[in-house]
């Protein structure tokens, strides 16, 4: 509405005469005149018309001035339109005007003074023009605020639903850094609820190796302002840790300041566990490398030495005590060359592979293991339930078994049970027919911590009495035939159980590896 | 020097190695000549009547391998054992009748040379 729109004035007044003259006046204004003859003819165009200044005559014959005042100030709509009454000054009139003294009321005595009228009709009809402007102002701004939240509502759905449609688990944090939303995703992974992880709750799926360092770092980005980036583990709904690369970002607002905090963790578990695989890997390769080289250094002069005392301890110059030291030294550079074969330089005695009973192996290994199955009181219980026929080169198949057995027997020096179950089996994962080997025993089992390590080079539970390369040794063979070993140690009422698990592809190993298999674990 | 007894060329380009070997397998009823590379072997084996020839398998040069390949190709039927002191079985090692570990020991040494002389027989 522009300021020149002109507004409706009503006048009241039973004589034309005295409507007539008030149009007159009123005619410089240039607004709407209205006219009527009576009470009800001005309540009738009040009715229809937006009206901005009544003016009346206080004394009209069917309903005074002051009674169509009350009538119009009962409507709701007209409780502010604004009242000119034109009157006689009498005492009783000036006491009535002070009652609507609240409401938008004047009055003007006759003889009416034209200037005055139009001065005070002029005053009304510009107010209600303003508040008219005033009004149409607020609608449309409550309209734009009515838009603006409706997008804010749609932006904000836009958001969440993006939010729980990334693989990263997500959460918003205040400027204090109290985590006040997390996405669908962080609830299904860490298995926890609002309550439990709001604020600073998230620290409950913190490794407690890791917790104090993350809000060390966190507490550093809040108070700083600076990106935060993390890699820690968390824990998910099953009781496992998994690892996440964690960033925040903080957001501000107009004038600078940090309103709230957008973090995501993203799983980086299975990178990770790739690059600890390689350089365990790149490890173990240098060390199978270095091992090759030690062996061949090793094993030129062992041969020497070893005809050397050969020769030595039955040679005819000697005496028996002589004798006796050369026989000595002779065991004890076999034992050096067992090393070396066991563990430098494994390597097979034929180029083909052949079928090898698994039945066989076993009951040559304890054949082998008897005397000392029998000094430690151990029970043997064995259950072929398969032929057991693989593909493969028999020693190293036996040096498998002699590993594990030996283990369970050094288990169990005060006695106990040897089980020793083979049957048919598909491996886990591939499906693959083979031969599944359990070796059981009822021996002091395999310490939590320990469990990690077994397959680890150079890494002996037996104080002096082992190199540390059985198992990984075991497990380079059995690796090559695309098998695996598996254990279980359980801790039971009664005592302790330990289970090793060797599968062998049926199939075995047909084509003949030139890399020794030691060295390549 | 005629006897009954087989006569051995030994190969390697060590001293001690060598001598400590001849000298086991005199022990056990061999006639035994050395060599020190397989230049010397190739050109002993073409004048005397030997039996079997023992290599080391990693020799400066020529090695043991490729002496067992010159060796089949002159002699098919002279027997030739290789002894190794590293990892793996090499390529080029199925030339030979026999591979074998330096650390077997020496009585494995001799059992093998044995069998492959009597497979010859």
């Amino acid at each position: 509405m522009s300021s020149h729109d002109a507004v409706n004035i009503l006048m009241v007044d039973d004589q034309p005469g005295k409507l007539l003259s008030y149009e007159a006046i009123l005619q410089p204004l240039g607004e709407n005149l209205i006219k009527a003859n009576s009470g009800r003819e001005a309540l009738d165009a009040l009715l229809r018309n937006e009206i901005a200044v009544v003016l009346m005559d206080v004394s009209m014959p069917d309903i005074d001035g002051f009674q169509l005042a009350d009538m119009i100030r009962e409507h709701p709509r007209f409780q502010k339109t604004a009242i000119i009454f034109i009157s006689a000054v009498h005492l009783t009139d000036v006491d009535r005007l002070k009652a609507y003294e609240r409401g938008a009321v004047d009055y003007i005595s006759v003889p009416v003074i034209p200037e005055l009228l139009r001065a005070k009709v002029s005053v009304f009809a510009e107010l209600f023009r303003k508040n008219q402007q005033l009004e149409a102002l607020n609608r449309e701004l409550e309209q734009r605020v009515l838009e603006r939240t409706e997008e804010l509502r749609e932006s904000e759905a836009q958001f969440r639903s993006l939010a729980n449609s990334i693989p990263q688990l997500a959460w918003m944090a205040d400027s204090k850094g109290e985590i006040f939303w997390y996405n669908q995703r962080w609830y299904d992974y860490t298995g926890t609820s609002f309550q439990q992880v709001r604020g600073w709750g998230w620290k409950v799926v913190q490794h407690p190796d890791h917790v104090d360092r993350v809000v060390q770092s966190i507490q550093h980005s809040w108070s700083t302002g600076e990106p935060w980036e993390d890699t820690f583990p968390i824990r998910g709904s099953d009781g496992e840790y998994r690892w996440f690369l964690s960033r925040a970002l903080p957001i501000h607002d107009a004038s600078g300041q940090i309103v709230r905090w957008f973090g995501t963790n993203t799983d980086i578990t299975e990178r990770k566990q790739a690059e600890d695989a390689l350089v365990k890997s790149e490890r173990l390769a240098a060390m199978g490398r270095l091992a090759g080289i030690i062996a061949h250094e090793i094993n030129n002069p062992l041969e020497a030495i070893s005809n050397a005392f050969y020769l030595l301890r039955d040679h005819a110059s000697l005496d028996e005590e002589a004798r006796y030291y050369a026989r000595l030294a002779s065991e004890e550079v076999s034992r050096i060359a067992h090393i070396t074969k066991q563990t430098l330089s494994f390597y097979r005695e034929s180029h083909q592979s052949v079928p090898v009973s698994l039945p066989e192996i076993l009951d040559n290994v304890l054949e082998l293991q008897a005397r000392r199955l029998q000094l430690n009181g151990i029970n043997v219980d064995k259950r072929y339930d398969s032929n057991g026929i693989v593909q493969g080169f028999p020693v190293e198949l036996k040096q498998v078994f002699l590993n594990i057995i030996g283990n369970a027997i050094q288990a169990m020096p005060e006695g106990g049970q040897l089980r020793l179950h083979l049957r048919e089996s598909n491996a886990r994962g591939s499906g693959r027919h083979g031969m599944l080997i359990c070796v059981l025993d009822t021996g002091s089992g395999i310490r939590r911590e320990d469990a990690k390590r077994i397959f680890e080079p150079f890494f002996s539970t037996k104080e002096t009495k082992g190199t540390g390369l059985g198992l990984w040794i075991s497990r380079g063979i059995i690796q090559k035939y695309d098998g695996y070993i598996r254990f279980r140690s359980m801790r039971l009422a009664k005592g302790n159980v330990t289970c090793f698990s060797v599968f062998i592809p049926a199939a075995g190993m047909t084509r003949p590896t030139r890399t020794a298999a030691t060295l390549v674990a | 020097m005629p006897d009954d007894k087989f006569l051995i060329l030994c190969v390697d380009d060590e001293e001690n190695p060598l001598v400590l070997r001849k000298f086991l397998l005199q022990k056990a009823g061999y006639n035994v000549v050395t060599a020190r590379s397989a230049e010397e072997a190739m050109e002993i084996a073409g004048r005397q009547d030997v039996d079997l020839v023992l290599s080391d398998y990693l020799m400066p040069g020529t090695s043991g391998a490729e002496l067992a390949q010159q060796v089949k190709s002159h002699f098919p039927h002279l027997p030739v054992v290789l002894l190794s002191g590293v990892n793996e079985i090499p390529a080029g090692a199925d030339v030979a009748d026999a591979f074998l570990s330096k650390v077997e020991g020496p009585e494995r040494l001799c059992e093998q040379i044995a069998n492959v002389l009597s497979d010859r027989e």
